[in-house]
């Protein structure tokens, strides 16, 4: 810990007189550095550079802010980064429930624990998506078709959110899936649009332009009602009109990944706390509507005991999957 | 017709003076990043895209593609001057490019390798024009399978011809492919040859490697052989710069055949760095002076550079009508359209014909604009080479660990670099070559990850290389190249030729 | 003075250990090829092998090198360019980029007087200027600012 220089105390005095809730004791001294666990263009980097656009914006704080990517091994960089700057209230790493889930399957020298939870900002949705011009038209009829067992379903990456998915639509429809692990959703889209893979589990706004230009469609929605009315996708349907997979008999009710932001270990609670009011801030602007509209996401703010608990029901979900596929890492 | 209309309808949006000036500005500042090794284009098109969100989306595009196409010009100076590969693609022109800036002809070498470039440019962006919707069918059909036979071709035509010694250019590539192989693995999310130091789980970058290997070990043998008693005259000459370029079309059968590679491996996901680096293979066995190619030969210069280009502007194509980012840049530049409330894909030929046509326009008139400003900058460069070696030694070590650190602001990547510099000295020393070396670490792991996930789709089974036609056919085309050298060899004993490569050839 | 043959050695075993360091922690991964697919450590595990196998043909190879490799004066020049270069990378964690690079060039350039002291001190200081200007200012690349820095509380 650092004081704070004595000359920059009236300044910090000033500001904390001026905008900030008696609460907010601690105020950041210097540039603070965004880390994004994901490469320039992926979804955890695009909210990680609009939250830095908002706060910019509006001058959330009198700080400038960079964003890095580190993306290296499917973001396990930016976590064992944030690990290692522990006690470091200038780095706040952005990412997705891999910095939970990542731990269980490999030997990744980090685990959740190891920093201090802010919030989980926006859920992503998933769907099942196939070609345009396959034949079945409802998840029913895909199921039916999988029990061949040469289905072939891409995703990003492996053992992570897209395959535990995977795993779950075996088991709910007593099939038997191949999973192709590519290094993104995109790659995946672009596969499923050449008929080299059978289905995929984009998010909504992985795979918008695709269905829009008619090369694959969404079969149904792996959430619990259908998603929000937004403006039409194609020329005739939104993302509303996509049926739940429920409604199509698959029995999985609800599977969302949050985008999630944390602080390193080992800093105050009143660090923490200027944070989570900091990212209150970004998410009641109008830039964050848009943002979350247009990427079709679902508007979500997850913090405290709330994240805690979404957290641990989330692991222990993903453990049990995890461990009947065997890939627990012992 | 209608494509030719649509773009001079996309002229009339590029060609306003506004848009000109974004064009100028962009292409500057992609030159100042392409130049800085460690800073690259992603840096600076992240670093615009906050800027742009007020413009129109055309303006945005045409200042972020300027800026792309400045950092594309700009990676090559280095490599030319300093044997430091800025970007993965330009590694292949450090081959002939820095042995003829040796020789005091860095201003010959570097306008040969920008006039090259921009016509590489140029037969990519007519390929847009004209052939988007076939092309895009084309990218299409390649699966995993496919793109694996990519790779295997890019090695094939690459392997068995820099001259060293057969045992050290399999442990060369064999030690590249390991490298490659650190950190998290895509298709079974293990963590793989780390050897306990927790941070090697992002892997060894491209860039870390190459500043070791080229700048640093070049530093060291140029040190050990004086290199600085033997003065390197580089007079600045306007006139050359016009000369260099005006020779270019005698060489134009080199130039057509590295742009059809070029847009080949853009279009083709194999990417700039792959094309680049066939290229060279190709022409190597192609051209008349082949056996003079690592020594400052001009086709040695042009063959990487044009399909460095052809290759890094048809990569835009695949973002704009399927929207698959073909390299890094693209896929911030894409992050961009959706900001802007444009959905990459399909439909944006379609729904925004202006976007998409002044794009296209801006591509032409920007390259133009970029070639014009890099070659004016050509004597600025040449004049680096008269800084005194003791002078810009430290200058290129501090370059060095600069890049290397801000690859991902890592301190153990400065070490590495560090490393790798004495790797590339020994292996200078004792004629191992790197460029199989380099080639493995770039598309290694890409090369296996395809291959994986092929046996994934096969069960197990090879066969998936030969199902379709496509697949065959590359497969069938890397084993003739493979081969190629040892079937000539074979020809030339039962000649009873005596062997003729007996003089002096560098080992890249 | 180094031997072409001691050269030669030294370079197959380093290439050698690297080879093996890679088998042995490949085997962690598991090595195998069936219906499921590749293992992960299948294809390391193979690179591994042809490193070793390789690095020790060249190693027979190296063993009947002859002459020098690098002579007295040579190894002085390298030494002189590396041992600097090094102790810059070393001091980084320490005095940060900036000072560290400062040190370096004023170091190479005013202590063997290839240049007078008043042109290395500009030297030495333009460089991090440009470098802060550049990376720090223009491209919001952070370089890393080192313990001293921290210690004074920036």
């Amino acid at each position: 810990m650092k004081t704070t220089p004595a000359f920059l105390l009236p300044a910090a005095m000033l500001a904390l007189a001026g905008a900030m809730p008696a609460q907010a004791a601690w105020q950041p001294q210097k540039p603070i550095e965004f880390v994004a666990t994901a490469g320039p263009g992926g979804g955890t980097d695009n909210l990680a550079r609009a939250v830095q656009n908002i706060i910019t914006k509006y001058k959330l704080t009198d700080q400038p802010v960079v964003v890095v990517n580190k993306a290296g091994g499917s973001g396990a960089e930016g976590y064992v980064y944030g690990k290692a700057s522990a006690g470091d209230p200038y780095k706040v790493i952005f990412g997705t429930s891999n910095a939970w889930q990542q731990p269980l399957v490999s030997k990744v020298a980090f685990n959740y624990t190891d920093l201090t939870p802010i919030a989980a900002m926006a859920q992503d949705e998933f769907l099942l998506w196939v070609k345009q011009d396959a034949p079945y038209k409802t998840a029913g009829d895909y199921l039916k078709a999988a029990a061949s067992g040469d289905f072939k379903m891409g995703g990003a990456q492996s053992k992570d959110t897209d395959e535990v998915l995977t795993r779950m639509i075996e088991k709910a429809g007593h099939v038997k899936i191949t999973y192709i692990p590519f290094k993104s959703g995109a790659e995946a889209a672009v596969q499923l649009a050449g008929g080299h893979i059978d289905s995929h589990v984009n998010n909504p706004s992985e795979s918008a332009g695709q269905w829009r230009g008619g090369t694959q469609r969404p079969l149904c929605a792996f959430s619990p009602k259908r998603l929000p009315e937004g403006p039409k996708v194609t020329a005739t349907e939104g993302w509303s009109d996509v049926p739940t997979c429920i409604e199509q008999g698959i029995n999985i009710p609800q599977y969302e990944q949050p985008r999630t932001v944390w602080l390193p270990g080992k800093v105050t609670s009143e660090q923490a706390g200027y944070y989570v009011d900091l990212m209150k801030k970004v998410q009641a602007t109008a830039e964050w509507k848009d943002y979350i509209e247009k990427s079709s996401q679902v508007d979500t703010f997850l913090t405290g005991e709330a994240f805690d608990a979404f957290i641990k029901q989330d692991l222990e979900h993903v453990r049990q999957v995890a461990a009947e596929q065997g890939w627990l890492v012992k | 017709m209608e494509n030719f209309q649509s773009l001079l309808h996309g002229f009339t949006i590029a060609l306003s003076l506004q848009h000109l000036a974004l064009m100028v500005v962009g292409v500057l500042l992609g030159i100042l990043v392409g130049v800085l090794p460690g800073l690259g284009a992603p840096n600076g098109v992240s670093l615009l895209l906050p800027l742009t969100f007020g413009m129109q989306p055309v303006s945005a595009i045409i200042l972020l593609s300027s800026m792309y196409w400045g950092a594309l010009f700009g990676g090559s100076v280095t490599s030319i001057l300093f044997n430091i590969p800025g970007e993965p693609s330009s590694v292949a022109t450090t081959f002939d490019g820095y042995p003829m800036a040796r020789e005091g002809k860095s201003t010959t070498a570097l306008a040969t390798a920008f006039g090259s470039a921009a016509f590489g440019a140029l037969v990519g962006v007519i390929l847009i024009t004209f052939l988007a919707s076939w092309v895009a069918q084309v990218a299409l059909a390649f699966g995993p399978a496919e793109y694996f036979a990519v790779y295997f071709l890019a090695f094939a035509s690459f392997v068995g011809m820099g001259g060293a010694a057969p045992m050290k250019t399999v442990v060369a590539l064999a030690i590249g492919f390991a490298i490659a192989a650190i950190g998290i693995d895509t298709v079974s999310g293990s963590v793989r040859l780390t050897m306990g130091v927790d941070e090697l789980v992002k892997g060894v970058s491209f860039v870390v490697a190459v500043m070791g290997l080229f700048g640093i070990g070049e530093l060291l043998i140029a040190v050990e052989e004086d290199i600085h008693a033997r003065a390197v005259s580089s007079r600045i000459d306007w006139r050359e710069v016009f000369r260099a370029v005006a020779r270019l079309p005698k060489h134009g059968t080199a130039l057509l055949r590295s742009a059809a590679i070029g847009c080949w491996m853009g279009i083709t996901p194999g990417g700039p760095t792959a094309a680049s680096f066939m290229s060279y293979g190709i022409a190597k066995r192609f051209s008349r002076r082949g056996r003079y190619f690592g020594s400052g030969e001009v086709e040695g210069i042009i063959a990487p550079e044009t399909a460095d280009h052809a290759a890094g502007t048809s990569a835009l194509l695949p973002m704009l009508s399927l929207g698959i980012p073909g390299s890094a840049t693209a896929a911030v530049m894409m992050g961009g359209l959706m900001i802007w409330g444009l959905n990459p894909g399909p439909m944006l030929f379609i729904d925004q014909k202006d976007f998409v046509w002044g794009l296209i326009a801006s591509m032409y008139v920007g390259n133009i604009v970029a070639v014009v400003l890099v070659l004016l900058t050509v004597p600025v460069f040449a004049a680096l080479m008269r800084i005194p070696f003791v002078v810009i030694a430290p200058l290129i070590v501090i370059v060095c660990a600069v890049g290397a650190y801000s690859v991902s602001n890592s301190y153990l990547d400065v070490v590495l670099m560090l490393g790798f510099g004495v790797v590339g000295y020994l292996f200078k020393k004792l004629s191992y070559p790197l460029a199989p070396l380099v080639l493995a670490i770039v598309i290694g792991d890409k090369a296996e990850d395809a291959f994986r996930q092929s046996m994934l789709m096969s069960k197990g089974s090879l066969a998936i290389f030969f199902d379709n036609r496509l697949v065959t056919s590359l497969v069938v085309a890397g084993f003739a190249l493979l081969l190629l050298p040892l079937a000539l060899q074979v020809l030339r004993l039962l000649r009873g030729d005596a062997d003729t490569s007996g003089e002096k050839v560098r080992i890249i | 003075m180094i031997s072409r043959r001691a050269l030669e050695t030294a370079t197959a075993v380093l290439t050698g250990s690297f080879g093996l360091a890679v088998i042995v922690s490949s085997l962690d991964n598991g090595i195998g090829w069936g219906s499921d697919g590749v293992d992960a450590g299948t294809f390391p595990f193979i690179t591994g092998v042809i490193i070793l196998a390789g690095s020790l043909y060249n190693l027979l190879r190296g063993l009947s090198g002859i002459g020098v490799a690098i002579s007295r004066t040579d190894l002085r020049r390298i030494a002189g360019l590396f041992v600097p270069a090094a102790m810059f990378v070393g001091a980084i964690p320490f005095a940060g980029m900036y000072l560290a690079s400062a040190g370096y060039i004023f170091g190479v350039l005013a202590l063997p007087k290839h240049r007078s002291l008043p042109r290395a001190l500009i030297i030495a200081l333009a460089t991090p200027l440009a470098l802060y200007i550049v990376f720090e200012r223009m491209f919001q690349v952070s370089l890393p600012h080192g313990g001293l820095a921290a210690a004074l509380g920036y």
